[in-house]
């Protein structure tokens, strides 16, 4: 124990003794994720700004700097472009459609009056689900010849209006929204559950009692009340999006062609797939750049709506 | 006025209901595919099961490499957990309670990773881990887990840290006892509730993870999710396999 030497001290000394084991009882503590965080996340992070400048393949032991080459090639890439197309593309229409789910979500399960429990399990339940294994599922119900919307619409004789979802580049990315949109709202009707249940109901009463109609009740009482669970639902929901992996790694591995690659597919396709490690990285640094933008831009909207408030 | 609000009762609920089932068909759907032979899913893939149909159960546990990677993926998920629960309230309370410049400093320099999304290191990452050896096996990505999750949880755990009254850590130190012994023997336990969701969402999304294992680890030392993901790719889309792998 280190306060076992100290017992026998004079005051002052002991006083001194007393910061110094403090001293020492903190570096102790905070050390083990110290090391590991910088081990592994921080250096990596760094490193990642050398190997950029790189060709290396991610096998070799040579690696060659080649200056800003990397860069070059990424600015005259098609296929970057439309990566970042679809980035952009899925970020917003996942933020709007998850967050209006999760908040119709949300209303219902707060204000409907049977099986209320079973409804927010259900709603909540693929959140809990791996991406792998929803994404399998959900390749299957898009599936062109054996899918279940296929088979469905076969069965009642509308077999002209079947849609090769996942193969068809342009439904590729709705197939893929669709999807994350289902396994994440439940997570973010969470939230907007706590913050609904957050609000006094003599609010509601009082506005009733004045005349207010459902609708004006929810547009002047709900949901600007909701405004706090939104910057963090809204937060999150782009973080995710921007992040979004699993399912098209299942259902479309980035095709048909290049219709459905994100920004963090690009990276993994090109580093681990097509064996330029060096190029990726380069491409992650893109990333890591536009989630600062967005991070800074966020922080700056929620601080204007705070003084607002 | 009373019967309008029974009936937007009943359509609120008819609403609900609708948005439940479509909810729940993917997972209904899995589920009732588990028990299908390929050939049924593929023949008829809405209708339930012919016959309770196990034999892809038993060809999972017996000719294949998944219990290996349940195990694996068993392993992975409880010693990551046990190590976060362990070193991040530990670095999480020095901070909050020393309250000076550097661990300010230590603070800021651990909720700046939360922004640094795992694909912006995981090549260099992956290269750190062939150089120190650890590639390939499950050290690999116990390590990168645990350093992966510092930042969001310090974050969760000062924050609880700070409404836990010092007073009861002062009386215990007046009556003799150690930083490190009210840590681990006061401080800790009241931290239950935050180590409670610690454990959940880490947990859940260990061992849900593939990216990181599909990278890190060797073929014949996979988790279970990765797994899955094989049968699809390489043995030519056993849909029967991959809905009975979801359901163990």
């Amino acid at each position: 124990m280190p306060n076992a030497n100290t017992l026998g001290v004079t005051t002052n000394t002991k006083a001194a003794a007393k910061k110094k084991t403090w001293l020492s009882f903190s570096v102790l503590f905070i050390l083990p994720s110290f090391i590991l965080y910088t081990l592994f996340v921080i250096y990596p992070t760094l490193n990642s700004f050398n190997l950029s400048f790189t060709n290396w393949d991610g096998v070799s032991d040579e690696i060659h700097y080649i200056g800003f080459d990397n860069f070059v090639e990424m600015f005259h890439s098609e296929r970057v472009y439309n990566a970042l197309k679809n980035t952009v593309i899925l970020s917003v229409a996942l933020v709007i459609l998850e967050n209006i789910l999760a908040i119709i979500l949300a209303m219902l399960v707060d204000q409907v009056r049977w099986f209320k429990n079973l409804l927010r399990s259900i709603f909540y339940f693929p959140v809990l689900l791996s991406g792998i294994v929803m994404g399998f599922v959900w390749a299957i119900i898009f599936n062109y010849n054996f899918g279940v919307i296929s088979q469905l619409l076969d069965r009642i004789g509308l077999s002209a209006y079947k849609i090769d979802w996942l193969g068809n580049p342009n439904y590729a990315l709705i197939a893929i929204l669709i999807t994350t949109v289902w396994k994440g709202a439940g997570y973010y009707m969470i939230i907007y559950l706590a913050g609904l249940q957050g609000i006094p109901p003599e609010l509601h009463e009082a506005a009733a009692i004045d005349g207010a109609s459902r609708w004006q009740q929810f547009r002047h009482i709900t949901f600007p009340l909701l405004a706090g669970a939104m910057t963090v639902c809204v937060m999150l929901s782009m973080i995710g999006a921007l992040k979004i992996f699993d399912q098209i790694a299942v259902m479309t591995d980035g095709g048909p062609g290049f219709a459905t690659e994100t920004l963090t597919y690009i990276v993994y396709k090109v580093g681990f797939g097509e064996l330029r490690q060096g190029y990726g990285t380069a491409l992650s640094l893109v990333l890591f750049i536009l989630i600062l933008i967005v991070s800074l831009i966020q922080v700056k909207l929620l601080r204007k709506r705070e003084v607002q408030m | 006025m009373h019967k309008s609000k029974k009936g937007l009762e009943i359509i609120l609920f008819a609403v609900a209901a609708v948005l439940a089932v479509l909810f729940f068909f993917p997972v209904y759907f899995s589920l009732i595919s588990a028990f299908k032979s390929n050939g049924e899913i593929l023949r008829n893939a809405m209708a339930l099961p012919s016959s309770l149909y196990l034999e892809s159960f038993k060809y999972l546990l017996t000719k294949t490499d998944f219990p290996k990677a349940m195990l694996n993926s068993l392993i992975l998920t409880t010693v990551s957990i046990l190590f976060m629960v362990l070193i991040i309230p530990m670095a999480a309370y020095a901070i909050e309670r020393t309250g000076k410049k550097w661990t300010n400093f230590v603070y800021i320099y651990y909720l700046s990773g939360m922004m640094i999304p795992f694909q912006v290191y995981m090549i260099p990452l992956f290269k750190e881990m062939r150089t120190f050896g650890f590639y390939g096996t499950l050290t690999a990505p116990i390590l990168i887990y645990i350093s992966g999750s510092v930042g969001m949880g310090v974050l969760l755990y000062t924050s609880f840290i700070k409404g836990i009254p010092a007073e009861i850590e002062e009386a215990a130190s007046i009556d003799g006892c150690s930083r490190i012994r009210t840590f681990w023997q006061i401080v800790f336990p009241l931290l239950g509730p935050c180590t409670a969701s610690m454990v959940v969402l880490q947990g859940l999304g260990i061992w849900n993870d593939f990216l990181m294992p599909s990278l890190v680890l060797h073929s014949n030392n996979r988790t279970m999710i990765v797994e899955i993901f094989k049968f699809v790719g390489e043995l030519a889309s056993q849909w029967d396999m991959v809905f009975a792998g979801t359901r163990i």
